[in-house]
């Protein structure tokens, strides 16, 4: 088997599970070569039995010796407190006030939106793609990288076609494309429009859990 | 006891205006980092607060003033754009409310809103809240109808979808396929109508997608590019061996 060094980047995505296709021949043969391998390799490990199981309960078991500090003693034994009834219902206030701030408090550091689907568990590979001739950089910007036209350039590839493949979370993303860091272009491939509020349009993809069809 | 006493007195009187005015802080912070100038952090900020003292989230409103800006719109724009914004979550959150949902999450106002802005209507908005059979289906149950409506089905016959979707027990992983279905059947040259009435009939994820319910990658659909958009998924907590589990 070949060093992994001798491998391009496009074997490294390939390893790294990102979608087929983009491999040259002779890497995707390399590449098939070296999973088989990994595979079998992983098929002939042995299986730990029951008893790794009960060896690491019986090591989880064990407590640690008593090394607790006066003020870690206060905290923790059992003593009886005295309070006057009156107290109660101002405890109980201060809890609601508590409870009531903690879900309201709006998070405004957070990159991305609160996630649409409440159920979302996987993030999906989402290819890219925009055929821009003319253009010296492509990159693309939405609601999944806080509008950043930066972060996610595009690569060229042949025929003046750009793409990037972006894990996404599954839910609803709006995005652009941004040409030469400047001009934002909606995707012609993306499954829907919407208007942006302001006075562009906005490429909508639903990202569900078997990915996203465009055209 | 006393100190106790004193304690408690203090974080009751501090709390609530102390909360509110480090989330303004945090607003500032998050918009200046993004370069907004002091005057149009100034009034988003304002529009913000607003927001969140009628309950709306206004973490959407920094979003959409940071996408302006983004776009390097102008500041006027991006305020009247905001408020806007703010106005629509306003209807957003009511129309969920008419409809029994008396305080909704962030996540269902944000949808419904969307829905309004693409062309859904307040009523259909309440259709959708009414069929949810559970609360985590409602936020992508109104997002699906939006985006089906933007896909051009129109918005009575995207709720239409959705409702059906939901009073057949679809979960959400297969609602939120929708709108790809729907567009795999849009490449395939059927019309709106069409589309709506397979939908409508159960032609969802597993009848039309290739693979079926539980699959993945299949047979590329008429025009699809070379490597299949999004049908590599990646599992948390690991990577997926490259010739499939």
């Amino acid at each position: 088997m070949r060093p992994h060094d001798e491998f391009g980047p496009d074997a490294h995505r390939y390893l790294d599970g990102e979608p087929h296709g983009e491999l040259r021949p002779d890497d995707q043969v390399r590449a098939d070569r070296l999973a088989a391998a990994l595979r079998a390799y992983c098929a002939r490990l042995p299986v730990p039995g029951a008893e790794v199981d009960d060896a690491v309960m019986a090591a989880v078991r064990v407590r640690s010796p008593e090394r607790r500090a006066p003020g870690w003693r206060w905290l923790v034994e059992p003593r009886v407190v005295r309070i006057r009834p009156v107290w109660v219902p101002v405890l109980a206030a201060a809890a609601a006030v508590v409870f009531w701030l903690g879900p309201r408090a709006w998070t405004p550091g957070a990159p991305e939106r609160p996630p649409i689907a409440a159920a979302a568990r996987d993030t999906v590979y989402v290819r890219f793609e925009l055929v821009a001739a003319g253009a010296r950089t492509v990159a693309v910007a939405g609601s999944f990288n806080d509008w950043r036209p930066e972060a996610l350039p595009l690569a060229r590839r042949e025929g003046g076609a750009w793409s990037i493949t972006v894990p996404l979370p599954i839910g609803e993303h709006e995005y652009q494309f941004v040409l030469d860091g400047e001009r934002w272009v909606p995707d012609p491939t993306a499954q829907a429009h919407a208007d942006d509020g302001f006075g562009g349009t906005n490429s909508v993809i639903v990202v569900g859990p078997k990915g996203v069809v465009r055209s | 006891m006393r100190t106790i006493r004193g304690l408690l007195m203090a974080a009751l009187c501090a709390a609530t205006p102390a909360g509110l005015a480090a989330q303004q802080a945090e607003v500032r912070t998050r918009l200046e980092a993004r370069g907004l100038p002091a005057d149009l952090v100034q009034s988003v900020t304002e529009v913000a607060a607003a927001a969140d003292a009628q309950g709306l989230p206004a973490v959407a409103i920094v979003d959409k003033a940071i996408e302006g800006w983004a776009k390097r719109v102008p500041a006027p724009r991006v305020v009247a754009a905001v408020r806007q914004y703010a106005a629509r979550l306003g209807e957003g959150r009511d129309a969920v409310g008419a409809a029994g949902l008396a305080r909704p999450p962030e996540a269902v106002v944000i949808a419904a809103a969307e829905a309004l802005g693409r062309g859904i209507g307040a009523e259909q908005v309440g259709q959708i809240v009414r069929a949810a059979g559970e609360p985590a289906a409602l936020a992508p149950g109104l997002v699906v109808a939006a985006a089906l409506a933007a896909q051009g089905l129109g918005g009575e016959r995207a709720v239409g979808v959705v409702v059906e979707a939901m009073r057949a027990g679809r979960p959400v992983d297969e609602l939120l396929d929708l709108p790809s279905v729907a567009r795999e059947m849009q490449l395939r040259g059927m019309n709106a109508a069409e589309i709506g009435r397979r939908m409508m009939r159960g032609g969802g994820p597993g009848a039309t997608r290739p693979g079926g319910a539980a699959g993945g990658a299949g047979p590329r659909p008429p025009g699809m590019p070379g490597g299949l958009p999004g049908q590599g998924t990646k599992q948390p907590g690991g990577r997926r061996p490259p010739g499939g589990a």
